[in-house]
């Protein structure tokens, strides 16, 4: 155990750093500050060894197996790391002249085109720095949209009950009223229940395909058809889009504006929560209410290029202050280096390994079914999935008692990450995993293996799971009881 | 592109480069004949025709680790960064000093690979390092409560205006009203316009004085209104002494939220001990350079009364199933993946990696460095004023003011024509040109002088300045 709190060296113990330049300043007496924070005094080897030693409590992709569905936890390449380091990117001031950033400006207008051409868009920004933010300016731009053209009574914003709850979260931020319509049996979109609640008052139609059951919605040109008839416009989530670059696009579908998550498909580095990037792609009728910056790019007489920073005419303004997350910006654009056109690849094997799994997993061999108590169920019926698939452990939960959330903790054991647990919400007990393109063949029959033998254990042993982690099972409603949200200090 | 077969690894790149990121490439046949498929158009076949892409991705071929390296040195190469030349510029971002150790342990594959703790029994780590931002945060600001971090100080500022309206609706006399310093920058004024109109949230102007000071006449008319938002410093990098009665004035049932350039709290008080109820700012200057602007992190503290209605991660103590000591995620019934539409804030993805950093910086500074940190920003600009200041044709926009880490002056020519002639004729970024927030002010310049400006700095800045006016004569 060690406390950061616990270290009380010496003062300045930490990092020496110079003298100040100067100490004639005075500041007003009631200004003063009287107490400093009671921050740890501690050396930079106790400070390394500190953090190292959390750092062993903590799982990452580095670490093992992640198969956590919607989140695409791929293998992040360290060259990114290593570019984000160099001298131009961490020093650099975001209101410096244009001048200053040419190098980052010509990453960012090349990341632009890619990413229009990959989702079929007229106009990219790279402002919103994570995927709720990116459908939040979206979402703001269809409201400024609609009200431009006189039709502000656009109110209601309709997205499936499988939609993940940022996007209801988002367009309520935005004063919009959430239409939820229920999924099919099957896990598709209810095209009668769209009928049933588009209108004039309706907004816009947030919704991500593949779904988060991992299905390919067959009729989703229907829908946006359904959606446009009424007057509104189509919003493509796209946390799920790894599944499909280079096989469609949401342009095809009849997608209007679009988020991608570069922190998925384009392997920023989670970081534990984040930092993330969420740009978004409209359709022309929309890019002049994008926020700034956008980059654009001109040739003077002797081809050389320039760029410049534009702000579109109509634009909603600002999502964050400054422009987005360049860094994730910069970090992405190295991986999209690593593949270029072969991007379709990366989805192929995004697809292939899913699938692999989802086989490897409901097709036992005859001698370990045998031995299993009861069989998962498929979350949705389907012939291939994409990128992700769901299982229901309703199954194995009515045999022995042991919940989606047991299997979950015996994973843990195992050394993986647990798949996402209970979501999307209309797939009782769910479990939905994602393997991603990165793992190997072997990783995800261990992984298979694995998940397989847990079914077959005593249900009380995985009840009780896990067993071999940092710690046993997390009393959460402890912690919401309690609310013991920071360090006594000298308690 | 899209043939029958079964792809041969040559597909997966430009001649003999492949891309090197696939486990699984070549094994294609494999797989599929195991799964009873023969190509993987079948992993597709569920696409329609009508939404196929019938063209192969425009883009360019793949590229080797070494090139894409080479290429991102020369494009980064170009940039112009703050550490290369004498900088001046501030206004919101800080260049500073991140001890080696702070990147090095944060991008640990194992803080750096994570997702979002949602399983606590695997990871403890990232967890308590993040209770103890919070606890550190906490003692910094003197606030009970913080969270993991916002995006960046305006969402945090946008955020902390929704969270009080929530919270002081029912009893508020200005119903759905904040009031909003008129110095707070435009930018982060879009953000805060874009999150609040949506929650038909009226926002009206706090004036301030000639001296550049909070008019407190006029904020007495802030009382029974849901929130108040103002800054210190403030944008001109004044400290302001009358923000410490503000809350009286406003009375209990209006929020006082505060943003903060935390630097400056190793020397001036903290908003939590003169009546703060909500504190934010940009943790940039701890953890990591400016970087463009992103990514960094928004702080977010408050107190206990504003728990139930904040955004973001909140990381409690808790205990294991054998009574050990452990930490979770709680409270996570506000969160967007619990209550949907009803959640509190939208965000999900936030910045946690690098208020880790912020986390490893402040723990490694200590409360004697945070203090000594303080004391060389203020001694820099002290430096850098006294220096300007003493100029020919260089005036103080606000002659009394107080300053932390920056200052405005007032020429007799455009400010555009100076920060150009320093740029291109001096190697030195002169600061910032007024006149990009607030056209009215287009001979004032916004000069910020950090940790990193030691006396040559200003040295140049100053014969800088005197070469330009010279060249005017």
């Amino acid at each position: 155990m060690s406390d950061l709190f616990g270290f009380k060296g010496a003062e300045g113990a930490g990092y020496a750093q110079p003298d100040p330049i100067s100490d004639d300043f005075e500041f007003p007496v009631a200004l003063k500050r009287e107490n400093l924070p009671r921050w740890p005094r501690a050396s930079e080897p106790e400070i390394v060894r500190h953090y190292t030693w959390l750092s062993t409590r903590s799982h990452g992709i580095d670490s093992g197996f992640y198969p956590l569905g919607s989140c695409t936890m791929k293998h992040n390449p360290r060259v990114n790391e290593r570019i984000v380091q160099m001298p131009g990117m961490n020093d650099l001031h975001a209101l410096a002249p244009a001048s200053h950033l040419q190098g980052l400006m010509a990453i960012f207008h090349e990341m632009q085109e890619m990413l229009e051409h990959c989702a079929g868009m007229d106009t990219v920004t790279l402002q919103p720095v994570a995927g709720a933010q990116g459908e939040f300016t979206a979402m703001r731009c269809i409201q400024e949209y609609h009200r431009d053209i006189g039709e502000s009574h656009r109110n209601k914003v309709i997205v499936p009950d499988s939609a993940h709850g940022t996007n209801p979260a988002s367009a309520a931020m935005c004063g919009y009223e959430i239409i939820e319509i229920p999924s099919l049996d099957n896990g598709q979109l209810d095209l009668d229940a769209l009928r049933a609640v588009v209108g004039n008052d309706t907004a816009a139609m947030m919704i991500t395909n593949p779904s988060t059951l991992g299905i390919f919605e067959p009729e989703i040109a229907e829908a946006a058809k359904i959606v446009h008839d009424a007057g509104g416009q189509m919003y493509y989530d796209g946390a799920n889009f790894n599944a499909i670059l280079g096989k469609t696009n949401p342009g095809l579908m009849g997608f209007d504006a679009v988020h991608y998550n570069l922190h998925k498909t384009f392997s920023q580095p989670h970081g534990g929560g984040g930092p993330g990037a969420g740009p978004i792609g409209v359709k022309s009728h929309l890019a002049d209410y994008l926020p700034a910056p956008l980059v654009v790019a001109s040739e003077d007489e002797e081809g050389e290029v320039w760029f410049d920073w534009y702000e579109p005419s109509k634009s909603i303004g600002k999502v964050q202050q400054w422009h987005g997350n360049a860094g994730a910006t910069v970090r992405s654009w190295a991986y999209y280096r690593r593949y270029g056109r072969e991007l379709e690849t990366m989805s192929e094997h995004a697809v292939l390994n899913a699938n692999y799994l989802r086989h490897r997993i409901m097709n036992p061999s005859d001698e370990v079914r045998s031995k299993i108590h009861a069989m998962p169920a498929d979350g949705a019926p389907a012939d291939v999935v994409k990128h992700e698939f769901t299982l229901s452990m309703t199954p194995v939960k009515d045999s022995t008692g042991v919940t989606g959330k047991d299997i979950a903790k015996r994973l843990l054991d195992y050394g993986y990450m647990s798949p996402t647990l209970y979501f999307p919400m209309i797939v009782p007990e769910c479990l939905m995993f994602e393997p991603t393109e990165t793992e190997s063949k072997e990783a995800i029959d261990q992984f298979a293996d694995d998940f397989l033998t847990i079914l077959t254990e005593d249900p009380e042993m995985v009840k009780t799971a896990p067993h071999d982690t940092p710690v046993k099972r997390v009393d959460e409603v402890w912690a919401a009881r309690n609310l013991v949200l920071r360090h006594p200090i000298d308690e | 592109m899209t043939g029958g077969s079964v792809k041969s690894p040559q597909r997966g790149g430009r001649g003999d480069i492949v891309v090197d990121q696939l486990p699984n490439l070549g094994r294609e046949k494999e797989m599929l004949t195991a799964m009873g498929m023969s190509s993987m158009d079948d992993l597709f076949s569920d696409i329609p025709e009508d939404v196929r892409r019938t063209t192969p991705l425009d883009l360019r071929p793949p590229q080797t680790e070494e090139e894409i390296l080479r290429e991102a040195r020369m494009l980064l190469g170009t940039n112009i960064s703050v550490d290369s030349r004498p900088s001046f510029l501030g206004a919101g971002l800080y260049s500073n000093f991140v001890p080696t150790m702070v990147p090095m342990l944060a991008t640990r594959g194992e803080f750096l690979t994570s997702y979002t703790p949602y399983q606590p029994e695997v990871s403890q780590g990232m967890l308590q390092a993040m209770w103890e931002f919070q606890t550190m945060i906490s003692e910094l600001v003197s606030l009970p409560v913080s969270n993991v971090s916002m995006y960046d100080a305006s969402t945090a500022a946008a955020e902390a205006i929704t969270c009080a309206v929530r919270v002081h609706e029912r009893k508020a006399t200005q119903k759905s009203t904040v009031y909003v310093s008129e110095l707070v920058p435009p930018h982060r004024m879009s953000v805060i316009e874009n999150y609040t109109q949506g929650a038909e949230i009226s926002i009206h102007k706090l004036p301030h004085r000639e001296d550049g000071l909070l008019d407190l006449e006029a904020a007495v008319s802030a009382e029974g209104a849901c929130a108040v938002y103002v800054e210190q410093p403030n944008a001109f990098g004044l400290l302001d002494e009358g923000l410490m009665q503000l809350k009286s004035l406003i009375g209990e049932n209006t929020a006082l939220i505060i943003g903060v350039q935390p630097v400056s709290l190793g020397l001036i008080a903290a908003p939590g001990d003169y009546g703060a109820d909500i504190v934010v700012g940009e943790g940039q200057p701890f953890g990591i350079g400016p970087t463009a602007g992103g990514p960094i992190y928004g702080l977010f503290a408050c107190r206990d009364a504003y728990i139930r209605q904040m955004p973001g991660r909140i990381v409690g103590l808790s205990k294991d199933s054998d009574g050990g000591r452990a930490f979770t995620l709680t409270l996570s019934t506000r969160e967007q993946h619990i209550r949907r539409h009803r959640a509190t804030s939208n965000i999900c993805s936030n910045e946690t990696l690098i208020a880790l950093m912020g986390a490893m910086h402040m723990a490694l500074l200590g409360p004697e460095g945070l203090q000594k940190l303080a004391r060389r920003n203020a001694g820099a600009c002290s430096a850098a004023k006294k220096a300007i200041l003493a100029l020919d044709g260089v005036e103080a926009v606000h002659p009394q003011g107080v300053h932390f880490n920056e200052f405005a002056i007032r020429l007799n020519k455009p400010a555009a024509d100076l920060l150009n002639f320093l740029d291109h004729e001096c190697d030195i970024t002169g600061g910032f040109d007024l006149s990009q927030w607030w056209p009215e002010r287009e001979n004032e310049i916004l000069i910020c002088a950090t940790d990193q400006i030691d006396l040559e700095d200003i040295e140049e800045l100053v014969e800088g300045i005197q070469d330009w006016e010279e060249g005017y004569e």
